[in-house]
């Protein structure tokens, strides 16, 4: 009997009961013989238990209808309800208890959806409604609005960091394009500005030579000057002598006149004298002679004299005018020599401005350098610890271009060297990759997850900046340095 | 047994806000359930409404565009929401927002519907009535064809648009 279902249990418990009414009905005919109130009893009391049985058979499938609709429920179909409800009906409560109860369910599953739904699809406007849904329904559903809402600003803010994600990408990707552009931009303006500068340094000590030549011409022409004033001296010497024996000519030709006139006076007085005074005459005819070719000598000499001077006049005309075009000539050349020094000092400034422009031009592809290598670490972020722009960072303070340019054998040490500003590139530089490589190895781990981790990146890559900052300032400092005069 | 179409009165009847009234119908709009508060309010017996259309509690008021879009929107399997005007088995009228949403069966094909009224925000009932009404006097003025039911669609159209919202924003948002 215990394996029986409670609907049969109970047919059969009526079913006893009223055997044994019956057995006790056929007891009480048998005693007090057949009785018209006693049939009419049977009669009532068989009707009674008809009625009895059929209405726990309706209960019974009522309830077998019942456990069937919860049993779905159980299986997750919520859609089934009772109908055909007897008003009055023993399971009608039940019944009805039951729908109100799968209506509450049903509605909370679909408000749920339906919010759910539309958040996924990005519309906020729908919102599970909570009115008619009771107690914990409600007060569930108003959660689901709460996660609903937390779901839709997290979906904004996911929208809102892709955009800026890709956005900040497709910057990054170009940043790094266009320093590249500049850095062989800078390589090349770099190349251009060493000719330049060997030029200008070749022009310099050209000028320079030049300068010195020029003086040496200049101090040649002062001594021919000179040498052209003492002659004519000379010449001015020679032509006041040739009027002196011009003098001593005329002296010389009076004396042969005179001489002359004596020996006239003598062959007259030797005449008087007779024969006694023929040898005297004789004597006065060579002195006459004599006189005569004195006198001859003298004027040949005059004569020599007067074109003598003629000579020495012109020379010293000629003498003047050398004078002249070599004075000229000296005041043109020294200020030619003035301009030309002028010129080998503008080419000395130009020198040092140029080679001052050599170096900011360097000290500019250093730093774009400098930008490349700290680019590529924020480009890890995207790209992720195996990428290109990874092993690219990867580089230590030694092996970048600007360590390169910095130490030994690199063009920084042999010009920077001795610089104060030198020294205090060396720690920022370091600082700047040990903090790209930091943050290199905290983005091989799950950082996309993990809140502090993120904090230590961006931690790692504010480091970067200040560091960056104070390599750029020593850079500065260097060239500025080494230009100040 | 066809249900005679009541005579609508003037009477109202005002839903309490706990009020939700449950129903089911098949592919073809016959109820299949109703709940208690769905029986107490429309008037009618379990047994009457059982296998009724649903349309048995339209209001001549309620402009036949509403029942297209809702009937458009559900067999395409999207709800819908929308304030509706009842009628009661005794003429009395009702006003609800009903939520309408298909009912999949396992392998995503529509078997039924479901509907959940509640009782509507009052401030949104007298911007609702005042559309219905010019609504229904388009389809009227159109002898009630096809041409009236878009002249009255693009009324509704028309009032979504100035506010910038689908139908299904601007419903929610009264």
């Amino acid at each position: 009997m215990t394996n029986l279902s409670l609907g049969s249990r109970i047919h059969l418990l009526a079913g006893g009961a009223f055997v044994l009414y019956l057995a006790f009905a056929a007891l009480g005919f048998r005693a007090a013989g057949p009785n018209g109130w006693m049939i009419v009893l049977l009669v009532l009391s068989a009707v009674v238990f008809m009625v009895l049985l059929y209405t726990l058979h309706r209960i019974q499938a009522a309830l077998a209808r019942i456990t069937s609709q919860m049993q779905q429920a159980a299986e997750g179909h919520l859609d089934g309800r009772i109908t055909g409800i007897k008003k009055g009906a023993a399971t009608a409560d039940l019944s009805w208890a039951l729908n109100n109860l799968m209506d509450q369910v049903e509605a909370y599953f679909r408000e749920t959806n339906a919010a759910f739904e539309h958040s996924a699809r990005g519309d906020t406007y729908r919102k599970a409604m909570t009115s008619g849904l009771h107690g914990d329904f409600r007060a569930s559903l108003e959660r689901v609005n709460i996660s609903v809402d937390a779901m839709a600003q997290t979906q904004r803010l996911q929208m809102k960091e892709q955009l800026v994600g890709r956005i900040s990408e497709l910057n990054s990707v170009n940043l790094v394009k266009n320093l590249k552009a500049i850095q062989d931009f800078l390589v090349n303006q770099n190349q251009e500005m060493k000719v330049v500068a060997n030029l200008s340094r070749e022009t310099a000590q050209e000028a320079d030579a030049s300068s010195a030549g020029i003086q040496a011409i200049v101090a040649d022409l002062n001594r021919v000057v000179d040498l052209i004033t003492s002659t004519h001296g000379q010449i001015s010497r020679i032509h006041e002598k040739s009027a002196e024996i011009h003098q001593i000519v005329q002296v010389i030709t009076e004396v042969a006149d005179r001489t002359n006139l004596l020996a006239l006076n003598a062959a007259i007085e030797a005449a008087h004298a007779g024969e006694a005074g023929k040898g005297f005459a004789v004597v006065a005819e060579e002195v006459r002679t004599l006189s005569e070719n004195t006198k001859d000598a003298a004027a040949s000499i005059a004569a020599s004299i007067g074109s003598f001077g003629q000579a020495t006049t012109r020379m010293l005309d000629d003498a003047g005018r050398m004078k002249e075009i070599a004075d000229s000539s000296r005041s043109a050349i020294t200020e030619f020599a003035g301009q030309f020094q002028r010129f080998s000092e503008s080419a000395r400034t130009s020198l040092a401005q140029v080679s001052k422009a050599l170096d900011v031009g360097f000290a500019s592809l250093v730093k774009v350098d400098h930008f490349v290598f700290k680019q590529n670490g924020y480009r890890i972020i995207q790209t992720g610890p195996e990428s290109p722009e990874a092993r690219a960072v990867q580089a230590t303070h030694h092996q970048c271009r600007l360590g390169q340019w910095y130490y030994e054998g690199g063009q920084g040490k042999e010009l920077f060297g001795q610089l104060s500003c030198y020294a205090r590139l060396e720690e920022p530089h370091a600082r700047v990759h040990g903090a790209v490589h930091e943050a290199m190895a905290l983005l091989g781990d799950r950082w996309e997850s993990d809140p502090a981790l993120q904090e230590r990146v961006f931690d790692a890559f504010r480091k970067t900046e200040r560091a960056s900052d104070e390599v750029m300032e020593a850079l500065d400092c260097m060239v500025e340095e080494r230009h100040r005069g | 047994m066809a249900l005679a179409r009541p005579i609508p009165t003037r009477n109202e009847r005002v839903l309490k806000d706990e009020d939700f009234i449950v129903s089911k119908t098949d592919l073809k709009g016959l109820i299949s359930y109703g709940n208690r508060t769905f029986i107490d309010i429309s008037g009618y017996e379990e047994s009457e409404l059982l296998g009724a259309p649903h349309a048995i509690l339209r209001h001549p008021d309620m402009p036949r565009t509403v029942f297209k879009l809702l009937w458009d929107q559900i067999q395409s399997g999207r709800e819908i929401n929308a304030y509706v005007k009842n009628l009661a088995k005794d003429g009395a009228f009702y006003w609800v927002f009903a939520n309408v949403t298909p009912s999949f069966d396992a392998r995503g094909r529509i078997v039924g519907y479901h509907s959940v009224r509640r009782k509507p925000s009052p401030g949104a009932l007298g911007t609702i009535s005042d559309l219905y009404r010019t609504m229904a006097e388009t389809e009227r003025k159109h002898g009630g064809g096809q041409e009236g039911m878009q002249a009255s669609r693009a009324i509704l159209d028309q009032l979504c648009q100035g506010k910038g919202a689908s139908y299904d924003e601007l419903v929610l948002g009264l």
